[in-house]
């Protein structure tokens, strides 16, 4: 039943991290590619590493309940610092004058 | 030239991949490496210093005088940064101050330094204003981050860390409290005297447990020495020796590292930058 659990979500970890690598090659610009690579990282790494934390808690000892909350923090902290780089990112880029790319008329 | 220069460098690659084959192979245990010294730090590592990770006790213990000076090394460059960058200067510069209230900024070219006052903050020449997000993000982190850097120092017995890794975590909060505020922040939590003092404070407790050893009649750095004064055996003594030398290690890389961000930052004036 665990097992479950887990793969469907490393898979969708695994989904995820994918649509952000396409995204960051595909996409037209600094702004537009930031975009996936602060989002999409941010869940799929999140989904991977909380499905680690539950993989690791398949005899349920104390020893392994601990490991699992530390893993638990990394997730928080990801959760949290991920979004806020992008942000300091996109933050020197409007600061430094890079004009976001738009379509052009013709 | 550019083709000799590669000729060359093939050349070079060539035999440097033919001598790869005299090399053991990977994990064979009759190589040198695996044959002399190695197992017996191995075997006995456990039995000699209580503690479970191998590299620790070899760093701090079998090989104490080396990480000394290695740590040395560490707090001359720190010392060398400091008498190459740093700038003292007496004349006074621009300043540039913002009226909190109505966010007007005021340039004073030279002349007297105003007094400080609530109305006014002092701002950097390439001021731009903070970002909220930003600012708040750091200030939650930075202690959890110095937390998990005295965990790393303090737990590097049994998992990978120690003073180095543990040192450059606290350093790093606090370059990221000078990055997401100003530098004027940093330096009002760790002032530059601080700092330098710090700096030397690490290597001296090093050095001073080693002496404390010689004191005790033991060799220098030979922790077991410190069991009368530790209430334990000399195996533990020599465990809890290995942390005293790591927190003087932690000291001095944690002041190295703020010393030589400041100065690099701020070009020696340990005023304004970044």
């Amino acid at each position: 039943m665990l097992d479950i659990v887990v793969i469907f979500l490393l898979v969708s970890g695994l989904v995820f991290f994918t649509g952000g690598a396409v995204g960051i090659l595909r996409l037209p610009d600094f702004y537009t590619r930031l975009h996936p690579a602060g989002k999409m990282d941010t869940l799929g790494s999140l989904l991977m590493v909380l499905a680690v934390a539950l993989f690791n808690l398949h005899d349920f000892t104390w020893m392994q309940l601990i490991t699992s909350l530390k893993i638990v923090l990394v997730v928080l902290f990801i959760f949290v610092l991920s979004p806020t780089a992008t942000h300091a990112i996109v933050d020197a880029g409007v600061r430094a004058g890079l004009k976001p790319w738009t379509k052009k008329k013709e | 030239m550019k083709t000799a220069g590669l000729i060359i460098v093939i050349l070079a690659g060539a035999i440097l991949l033919y001598a790869t084959q005299d090399f053991p192979p990977w994990g064979a245990p009759d190589s040198p490496a695996s044959t002399h010294v190695s197992p017996r730090y191995l075997q006995k590592s456990m039995e000699e210093t209580a503690v479970p990770n191998v590299v620790t006790s070899v760093l701090a213990d079998y090989r104490g005088f080396d990480t000394m000076f290695e740590t040395s090394v560490i707090f001359c460059a720190g010392i060398g940064c400091f008498a190459l960058l740093r700038i003292f200067r007496k004349k006074p510069e621009d300043r540039y101050y913002r009226h909190i209230a109505t966010e007007i900024t005021l340039h004073i070219k030279g002349g007297r330094i105003p007094e400080k006052s609530s109305e006014f903050e002092r701002i950097d020449a390439l001021w731009t204003p903070y970002d909220l997000i930003i600012k708040t993000v750091c200030r939650i982190l930075v202690p959890f981050i110095q937390l998990f850097a005295l965990y790393v120092i303090a737990h590097g017995h049994h998992s990978p860390g120690g003073g180095f890794q543990g040192g450059v975590i606290l350093g790093a909060s606090m370059i990221l409290i000078a990055i997401s505020y100003n530098m004027r922040t940093a330096i009002a939590r760790i002032s530059e005297k601080t700092d330098n003092l710090l700096m030397a404070t690490g290597v001296f407790i090093y050095a001073g447990i080693g002496t404390l050893c010689l004191i005790l009649g033991a060799n220098f750095l030979d922790y077991s020495g410190l069991s009368t004064i530790l209430f334990s055996g000399p195996i533990m003594a020599r465990s809890h020796g290995i942390f005293g030398v790591e927190i003087g290690v932690g000291i001095t890389v944690m002041a190295v590292m703020i010393s030589i961000y400041n100065n690099l930052a701020s070009e020696g004036k340990q005023d304004e930058g970044l």
